[in-house]
């Protein structure tokens, strides 16, 4: 029986704060003791003003403001400067401290400076990278385990070293030997670096159009994936996407680069024609001289002669980029290969209809994959 | 390719605060706007309530946010971030509170009349009137019962949260929001048929 006034517990009553049992108690009490049952008819009325409490909205300039006080002081010296008054025995004392501070902030300078491996921790937007093997370079300074990449920095490998770094939340880029990135941008909606030279491994789990990578002859947007991409010294790229899909973009030019699939690019030029990799060698082989070597009329009677139902998957991109009788040879050999689906007909693929080439490109997936 | 497209997009919209924070402790600006459009207004109303004086409800949250945007780094994921942000409301109040009475006495009754706002709608009047009565009396209270009470009923806090932000046990929290419910009772209970016409 419970017989314990229940006074202490009356507002964790009203606001729902008891387990099912002490409910249970405290009404049972409730109905036998007037004295609680006074109290509790006052909490109650007590908790029933406060919930008329009104919200207030902040000022619309609020963050403007903010944003200016952050401006200020991430501009602003940790320690301001001010006038010592040399007649305050406190100022005089706290002169003291100061310079002893400087004197052990120098001195650890000095010791930072020899220890090489040390760097700073950026105040901007950065992300965490780490040596997997050898010595890396961050923003110019040795590094040999883990250090921050802030936007601005670049980050280089050398002949024997390896580094990985964290995409922010989104996802990690594992950076092979004589390679170099830059960090452009590190924001939640927009994750970017520039590949230089060398070759990257990214796996990204987020949302597509959130991780981008520019390289000297087209831009890599992640649509979700998993991908390699290596840039040599001329500036040529090569994507290989191993999950997902990869968007490469350079001006008006596109290409839309699935698992399993690749792509090359050339400065000047941009995204040549992606192509499964189990391709033949001569499939490939005459697709870049047709895509960057001028190869003319014999590279894309090589392409159409060398090609097999799966690599419908590049004459599919190279509908829109060819014209008039090139066109028409193409369209002719997909049909040969895998047909003409429902609903798309010649005159609209000839016209690039993009309703017919969506569909045509939706019903070859069965094929592609 | 559509269908695609479309579900990558929904995926995009699909941000977790856990993003955003992850986002603040490496500096993103367009981060930090989100956490504080996300909670600006109930910061802005604790400390409004908090003072009774708009503009020391400006300079605390300006204070939190400035803290917060300062120190996100050292916010561990073990812990709630709701929790540990209304720790540094808690301490911005009091110690605005405190910077102010050296100067001026805190006179709440004084500020509380610039709360009143007319309103030409006669339905919402009567509203309008006890939501301005209740800021009123709980500008009133001492600072001790205040903020349980700000915490409870514009954040919805639970006792266990309560207790963690402001650093007491869950028994002093009951104790506290107790007397406070009781004073407002108190302090309003001509109030008691309007406040029970609006149930």
């Amino acid at each position: 029986m419970f017989t314990r006034h229940a006074i202490k517990q009356l507002s964790a009553y009203c606001n729902g704060e008891l387990s099912a049992e002490q409910s249970q108690r405290v009404r049972e009490h409730l109905l036998a003791c007037a004295r609680c049952r006074k109290q509790h008819d006052e909490i109650k009325l007590g908790v029933q003003l406060a919930e008329q409490l009104p919200m207030v909205s902040a000022p619309a300039e609020m963050w403007s403001e903010i944003e200016r006080l952050l401006e200020q002081r991430s501009r602003k010296p940790m320690l301001q400067p001010r006038a010592p008054n040399p007649f305050s025995t406190f100022n005089l004392y706290r002169v003291a401290v100061y310079a002893a501070v400087l004197v052990v902030a120098v001195a650890l300078a000095i010791a930072v400076r020899l220890y090489s491996s040390y760097r700073p921790t950026p105040s901007g937007p950065s992300w965490d990278v780490a040596s997997l093997s050898g010595t890396i370079r961050v923003g110019g300074q040795r590094i040999s385990n883990k250090g921050r990449l802030a936007v601005g920095e670049t980050l280089e490998t050398d002949s024997t070293s390896q580094a990985k770094i964290s995409v922010g939340a989104i996802g990690e880029v594992l950076l092979d030997s004589n390679s170099r990135i830059r960090l452009l941008q590190a924001r939640v909606t927009e994750h970017r670096l520039a590949l230089d030279r060398g070759r990257l491994r990214a796996k990204i789990s987020a949302p597509p159009k959130l991780f981008f990578v520019d390289t000297p002859s087209a831009q890599a947007i992640d649509l979700g994936c998993a991908y390699t991409l290596e840039v040599d010294d001329l500036g040529r790229s090569f994507l290989h996407v191993t999950a997902g899909w990869v968007e490469l973009v350079r001006d008006n030019r596109q290409s839309y680069v699935p698992m399993g699939a690749m792509c090359q690019t050339r400065p000047g030029i941009g995204p040549g024609t992606p192509y499964f990799e189990d391709a033949s060698s001569s499939f490939v082989r005459a697709l870049e001289a047709f895509d960057f070597e001028s190869g003319g009329e014999k590279a894309f009677q090589e392409v159409l002669n060398e090609a097999r139902a799966r690599d419908t998957f590049t004459l599919w991109h190279l509908l829109s980029r060819v014209e008039g009788d090139q066109r028409s040879r193409v369209l002719d050999k997909m049909i040969e290969l895998v047909g003409l689906p429902r609903h798309v007909t010649r005159d609209g693929v000839m016209h690039l209809d993009q309703k017919m080439l969506a569909t045509w490109k939706d019903e070859l997936d069965s094929v592609w994959f | 390719m559509a269908a695609l497209m479309e579900q990558l997009q929904i995926m995009s919209d699909l941000q977790t605060e856990a993003d955003i924070i992850e986002a603040c402790k490496e500096g993103d600006r367009e981060a930090f706007h989100i956490l504080f459009e996300e909670h600006k207004d109930r910061i802005y109303t604790i400390a409004f309530h908090y003072s009774g004086d708009e503009s020391m409800a400006r300079d605390v949250t300006q204070q939190v946010f400035l803290k917060l945007f300062t120190t996100i780094g050292q916010f561990r994921e073990n812990s709630q971030f709701s929790t540990w942000l209304y720790r540094i409301v808690a301490n911005a109040c009091a110690d605005e509170h405190r910077k102010r009475r050296r100067f001026v006495p805190f006179s709440p009754e004084i500020e509380v009349s610039k709360m009143t706002v007319k309103s030409s709608q006669e339905e919402a009047y009567h509203r309008r009137q006890v939501a301005d009565s209740v800021s009123a009396a709980i500008a009133e209270l001492t600072p001790k019962l205040r903020l349980p009470i700000l915490l409870k009923y514009v954040e919805g806090l639970s006792y266990d949260e309560i207790a963690e932000a402001l650093g007491i046990s869950i028994g002093t929290v009951s104790s506290r929001l107790n007397r406070g419910h009781k004073m407002l009772a108190r302090k309003l209970g001509h109030l008691r048929s309007e406040v029970a016409a609006g149930e």
